[in-house]
């Protein structure tokens, strides 16, 4: 295992020159959403931090943040995986399967505690003492909290081991939470996506191997850089918001010419991610570019807003095609109904009052 | 002390009349505006560069532009109720929750809107209008919250960015803010219905110049308001208007 190699001596192992270890640190740098100025210290940290032990759990979830994660470009992944961190456990990716594996979970959460890093993925189910989700023969629910117990930091990766996931959408059958509601007490970063983009996966990692703590965090949990800012007020479609030109339908003109996605659902100006600024796979593509509207996977309870192709989500009631608007509309509607109708009966009150005192005053001397 | 003449009460402040009406204004141009915003639509000719809209003077920017206007403008207004409230006594419309009499009051208030008490008691401002105000000053108070919201976090760093990003983060996502939005601005809606009704339906069934007090300050009483203490005193109300009449009225000798 390469666990007591620092990055500069790994280079160096392999022979590879100063070179190209200052040209990976600055890359590292950039990747990280730090400005050029910190490339001194990542070096620093490079030559000297031993690389990070990683334990990678997988919980309630679909394995797409893995499969996102093995497409990142910058750094490959196969570089962080064999290169950059050391992976000791992961369902996944691990060669080793069965009882020895398991074996080897216990050993290293023993041998490196406090020291390892775990990354999560997938949510937890707590319905019926955890059962929905086994991992080894045992419920999800306790490996994690065994996991957790020695980590110097959690990393959840993916909208279920942020938030819960499309598994805890209503009525939420299997009562999955989100890993933070299950182990307190550690610093903990989110990485919420469904997938998160590759990069920032690697990049979240690498910023922990490196400084030994976590990127700074927003109120919400996830790492500033990288979901600081709106995917609306980064979008490349913007313009064509700014000036008021919607694709109405998915075969129309609009949406031919790649005008603005808002009239067909788009979630962009509530979702916080890089999609608009890092895009994805080496900055290929991102769903907008694509021509589909963002259903905002990251956002915490994506899963329960739905119609995804409209602007508002239809009011859950079952059997009603109505949103915030339309209620609103026919309420203001009944509204004004009744106060016609309330105007109207005062109106015949009043009078009545009248015919009633008029003879009174009639019939005073 | 029902003598059948009509005494007149000055209540509420000139602060408190700019603040309303600014605030009349800027609501109806934050509706229409918000519902362009929520469900936009393009007059005119498009060409295939996002140019092309400018020229029109229709365009997304320029809409949400005026409702951020707006919503400034009514934000800032407060202002003036707040100085209203503190230098006029009739502006202080506060409900007392706390007072047996209150809840009196508003029985016989909501007795006779129920169209069961031919006649309620005559009040200045009754206690379930002030409620009412208390009430639509929370909603504005959510709008301003959620609107802010969204607005601040083009840029997440500043000072205002970091303070609301909060608001996202309790209200489970910025999603459920734009909800939220949506249905608080049309239960405002639903408020300024009900109250243009009210003030229309006091004219009409009470003649106590309702709708003219929003304008001049001043309403008039056949029987001593029951709440005159409360927001208004006697000689102050009559004094001050019946000054400013006379005031006005004076010849302008040489
Ligand atoms: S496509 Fe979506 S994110 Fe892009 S400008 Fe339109 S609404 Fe905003």
């Amino acid at each position: 295992m390469q666990t007591n190699n620092s990055l500069w001596e790994l280079f160096q192992k392999r022979g590879l020159s100063r070179r190209s270890f200052l040209k990976t640190c600055a890359m590292i740098t950039g990747l990280l959403g730090l400005s050029p100025l910190k490339c001194t210290e990542v070096v620093a940290a490079a030559e000297e931090k031993n690389l990070p032990v990683v334990i990678w759990l997988h919980g309630h979830e679909c394995t797409g943040c893995d499969e996102s994660f093995l497409r990142s470009q910058t750094p490959l992944a196969s570089d962080v995986i064999l290169n950059m961190i050391s992976v000791e456990y992961d369902d996944c990716l691990s060669a080793a399967a069965g009882e020895p594996f398991e074996q080897h979970f216990k050993e290293i959460i023993e041998k490196y505690a406090g020291q390892y890093i775990l990354a999560v993925e997938g949510g937890v189910p707590l319905a019926e003492n955890g059962i929905y989700c086994m991992v080894g023969g045992r419920p999800f629910v306790t490996v994690l909290k065994e996991a957790a117990a020695g980590a110097a930091a959690i990393v959840e990766y993916g909208s279920c081991s942020a938030w819960g996931g499309i598994q805890s959408a209503k009525p939420n059958p299997t009562n999955t939470v989100a890993v933070s509601q299950i182990v307190g007490g550690t610093t903990i970063v989110k990485v919420p996506g469904c997938p998160p983009i590759p990069e920032v996966m690697t990049a979240v990692i690498m910023h922990f191997a490196l400084f030994g703590q976590l990127p700074p965090l927003d109120t919400s949990g996830r790492p500033k850089q990288f979901y600081g800012n709106r995917i609306h007020d980064t979008c490349y479609r913007r313009p064509f918001f700014d000036s008021g030109m919607f694709a109405e339908r998915f075969d129309d003109a609009g949406a031919k010419a790649g005008w603005c996605l808002y009239k067909v659902g788009c979630r962009g100006p509530a979702t916080y991610n890089s999609c608009g600024n890092m895009r994805w796979w080496n900055g290929l593509s991102y769903p907008i570019q694509s021509g589909h509207g963002c259903i905002g996977c990251s956002n915490n309870g994506f899963w329960d807003n739905d119609q995804f192709y409209e602007r508002l989500p239809n009011i859950p009631i079952s059997a009603t095609i109505a949103n915030a608007d339309t209620i609103g509309a026919v309420a203001t509607g009944v509204a004004v109904a009744g106060v016609v109708a309330h105007g109207a009966l005062s109106v015949v009150e009043k009078y009545k009052r009248q015919r009633q005192s008029k003879p009174e005053e009639e019939r005073r001397p | 002390m029902s003598d059948g003449q009509l005494k007149a009460y000055y209540v509420y402040s000139p602060w408190l009349r700019i603040f309303h009406w600014l605030m009349v204004m800027s609501i109806v141009v934050l509706f229409f505006t918000g519902l362009y915003i929520g469900n936009p639509f393009f007059i005119g000719s498009q060409g295939l560069e996002p140019t092309y809209a400018f020229s029109e003077r229709l365009s997304m920017e320029t809409v949400r532009f005026i409702h951020f206007a707006a919503a400034f403008i009514l934000v800032c207004a407060f202002v003036l109720r707040v100085y209203g409230f503190v230098v006029n006594k009739g502006d202080r419309l506060l409900p007392r929750f706390w007072t047996k009499q209150h809840w009196a009051w508003t029985m016989d208030i909501m007795l006779h809107y129920m169209l069961l008490r031919a006649s309620h008691k005559p009040y200045l401002r009754n206690p379930l209008a002030r409620m009412s105000y208390l009430g639509v000053y929370f909603l504005i108070g959510i709008e301003a919250i959620t609107g802010f919201t969204m607005y601040v976090m083009v840029d997440p760093k500043s000072i205002w960015g970091q303070s609301f990003s909060l608001v996202n983060s309790l209200l489970i996502n910025e999603y459920y803010v734009h909800l939220i939005h949506h249905y608080v601005a049309w239960l405002i809606i639903i408020f300024a219905v009900v109250h243009i009704y009210m003030a229309v339906r006091a004219d009409f069934m009470e003649r106590e110049g309702e709708i003219s007090s929003m304008f001049s300050g001043v309403k008039f009483l056949a029987h001593q308001p029951v709440d005159l203490g409360e927001i208004a005193t006697e000689e102050d109300s009559l004094v001050r208007y019946w000054d400013n009449i006379a005031r006005d009225s004076r010849p302008h000798s040489g």
